[in-house]
C-alpha cells in the first residue's frame, strides 16, 4: 500500500519511514503539510500518517482539508500526537481523524494500526466499487424498462387504431364507447359496423388473461371480425348456390368463430355479438359466456338481456344461441365488460349488476354523457384503488325513424 | 396452492385454501390439479368454498385440467359462492362440472 508520511523531524520521518517499508509499504514523504496536501490532492495517495505539529499545514489541519474537500476516494489519516491528552483525541476526531498514534512510536504499534487502516481502506474501496456496479445495473435496467414501455405504448396505440370512430351511426343506429385498459393493452375489443344497407353488427369481447398474450389476441379478432365478404370474415358466408355472401345470424357466426379458435392453450374469449335488423327492428344477439347486455327501454327498467352461454375457444363444435328481442326507436343498449361489474372498492366489494343497473335506471342524458357518468360512478367506487382489469363500453340508440 | 386433502369413503375431496383465484397464481393452480390427475386421482371432488373470486385465467385453469382428466374422469364442484356460482352459470360452466352444495354430496355422486 501507498503510504504518504508527513513529518518535519527528519530523523522520525527516516525512521518510520524504514519501518513501514520493511512491513511492505511504498513510502511517500513530505516535510510539511501543504506539500502534504498537494500531493493528496495531485496523487492517488489514500492512507495518511501525519505528525500533529508541523510549518505551514499542521497535521490537524491537513486532515480537516482531507475531509472537506470531495475526492474520488477516501482517504485514510492517522495522527501522530506527542502529548496524547483527550483534547488532543477530541481535536483529532472532530477534524476526521481515523486513528492516532502517540509518538516516539513504536514499530508494532505503527504496524498494527497501519494494518487496522488497510482494512478499513479495503472495505471502503470494497463498498465503493460495490456501488459503481449497482449503479450501472440500475441505469441498465432503466434503459430496457424505458425500451419496454415504449413498446408497449406503441402498441397500445395500434390497438386504439382499431377501434370505431368516436361517434359512429349507421342505418338509424348510434354508437359511443369508451375504451380503458388497465395496462397499456387490453384483452377487450369490440366494433361496430354496417353490415350491409339493412343490418348493423356490433360486437364486445374479453379475452381470458391478461396483458401483451390476451390483448394480441383481442388484435387478431378484431382484424378478422369484418363486416365485408372479401376477407373471409366468419361473420358472413358465401352462398354457393346463389353465389352471394349472406350474413351470418350471430349465433352460426361465433359457431364459426369457435371453430376456427379452438386454442390448443388455456386462452378462450368471452362476447356478444349482435346484428340490428333496421326493417324488422329486431335485434339478435349471440351471448358467449360474456355478461348480457343491458336493454334501456325509453320509458322502462334497464334489463339485462340473455342467460348466460359457453365461451369461445374451449370446445369445439359447440351451439351458440341467439336471442331476438324487438328494438325500438329512443331503445339503448349498453355492451360492458366485466372489469365494470367486477371493479372493486377500498373495502374490496365488487361494483356489481344491481349498481350498474340502478345507474342506467337514472341515467337520461345523452349516450355520450351516459357513458362519461358511469365512468365517473365507477371512477368513484374504485376511490383510488388500483384497477384490475380492462373497462370496455359499447353503447347504441335507436334513432328516431327518419322522415323517409 | 393450498389445498386441505381428505377422503370421505373412498373418495379424494381436495379443498382450496385461497379466496382469490386470479391472474397471478393461476398458473400454480393449473399444475397443482394437473399434479392431482397425474397422481392417479381421475375423480375427485374440489371443495370450492373458500374462494370468493375467481377471474378468467383461474376458470382456464379448472378446464385446463379437466381436459387432462379426458372422458373417463371427473372433476366434482362443491360448495361454490354467490360471486363464483354466477360465474359459472354465465358461462354455463355449470353444465360442463356437476355441482354440489356440500363435498359430502359431491362424494356420493362420485362414488
Amino acid at each position: 500500500m501507498k503510504i504518504l508520511l508527513v513529518d518535519d523531524d527528519r530523523v522520525a520521518r527516516r525512521i518510520h519511514s524504514i519501518l513501514l517499508r520493511a512491513q511492505g509499504h511504498e513510502v511517500v514523504e513530505a516535510a510539511d503539510g501543504a506539500l502534504a496536501w498537494q500531493l493528496v490532492v495531485e496523487s492517488d495517495i489514500s492512507f495518511v500518517v501525519s505528525d500533529w505539529v508541523m510549518p505551514n499545514l499542521a497535521g490537524v489541519d491537513l486532515c480537516r482539508r482531507i475531509r472537506a474537500a470531495a475526492l474520488d476516494r477516501y482517504v485514510y489519516v492517522i495522527l501522530c500526537t506527542s502529548k496524547g491528552a483527550k483534547t488532543d483525541l477530541i481535536e483529532g476526531m472532530d477534524a476526521g481523524a481515523d486513528d492516532f498514534l502517540v509518538k516516539p512510536v513504536g514499530p508494532d504499534e505503527l504496524r498494527v494500526k497501519v494494518r487496522a487502516g488497510e482494512r478499513v481502506l479495503n472495505l471502503q474501496q470494497g463498498l465503493a466499487q460495490k456501488n459503481d456496479e449497482l449503479a450501472r445495473t440500475n441505469q441498465q435496467l432503466q434503459s430496457s424498462h424505458k425500451l419496454l414501455e415504449d413498446d408497449l405504448k406503441a402498441a397500445a396505440w395500434m390497438q386504439q387504431r382499431l377501434l370505431p370512430p368516436p361517434a359512429l351511426e349507421a342505418n338509424g343506429l348510434r354508437c359511443h364507447w369508451r375504451f380503458e385498459p388497465s395496462g397499456y393493452v387490453a384483452g377487450d375489443i369490440f366494433n361496430f359496423f354496417a353490415m350491409d344497407e339493412r343490418e348493423v353488427g356490433f360486437y364486445l369481447l374479453d379475452v381470458s388473461g391478461h396483458g401483451v398474450p390476451a390483448a394480441m389476441l383481442s388484435v387478431t379478432l378484431s382484424m378478422i371480425l369484418k363486416p365485408d365478404a372479401s376477407r373471409g370474415s366468419p361473420l358472413r358466408r358465401l352462398n354457393r348456390a346463389t353465389q352471394l355472401s349472406e350474413i351470418l345470424s350471430p349465433g352460426d357466426a361465433i359457431r364459426e368463430l369457435n371453430r376456427r379458435f379452438q386454442t390448443k392453450d388455456d386462452r378462450y374469449f368471452t362476447m356478444i355479438y349482435g346484428l340490428f335488423d333496421t326493417s324488422s327492428s329486431i335485434l339478435r344477439i349471440a351471448q358467449a359466456g360474456h355478461p348480457g347486455p343491458v336493454l334501456i327501454g325509453k320509458n322502462g327498467h334497464p334489463e339485462i338481456l340473455g342467460t348466460g352461454g359457453m365461451p369461445v375457444g374451449l370446445w369445439n363444435e359447440i351451439d351458440f344461441d341467439c336471442l331476438e328481442v324487438p328494438v325500438k326507436a329512443g331503445d339503448r343498449l349498453l355492451l360492458y365488460s366485466d372489469g365494470v361489474t367486477e371493479c372493486i372498492n377500498r373495502k374490496g366489494k365488487a361494483f356489481g349488476e344491481q349498481r350498474l343497473l340502478a345507474y342506467l335506471a337514472g341515467a337520461s342524458q345523452s349516450l355520450d354523457q351516459l357513458l362519461e357518468g358511469l365512468l365517473e360512478e365507477i371512477r368513484n367506487w374504485r376511490d383510488g384503488v388500483e384497477s384490475r382489469d380492462d373497462v370496455s363500453l359499447l353503447a347504441i340508440e335507436r334513432n328516431a325513424e327518419p322522415a323517409q | 396452492m393450498r389445498f386441505e386433502e381428505r377422503k370421505i369413503g373412498d373418495v379424494f375431496v381436495a379443498k382450496v385454501l385461497e379466496s382469490r383465484i386470479a391472474a397471478d397464481i393461476a398458473a400454480r393452480f393449473k399444475s397443482d390439479l394437473i399434479e392431482y390427475v397425474t397422481n392417479g386421482h381421475r375423480k375427485f371432488v374440489l371443495d370450492l368454498s373458500e374462494i370468493t373470486f375467481i377471474d378468467s385465467s383461474g376458470l382456464g385453469a379448472l378446464i385446463a385440467s379437466l381436459k387432462v382428466i379426458g372422458d373417463d374422469g371427473e372433476i366434482a364442484l362443491c360448495g361454490a359462492r354467490e360471486a363464483v356460482a354466477s360465474m359459472f352459470k354465465l358461462t354455463r360452466m355449470n353444465k360442463v362440472f356437476r355441482m354440489f352444495n356440500t363435498p359430502e354430496e359431491a362424494a356420493a355422486a362420485l362414488f
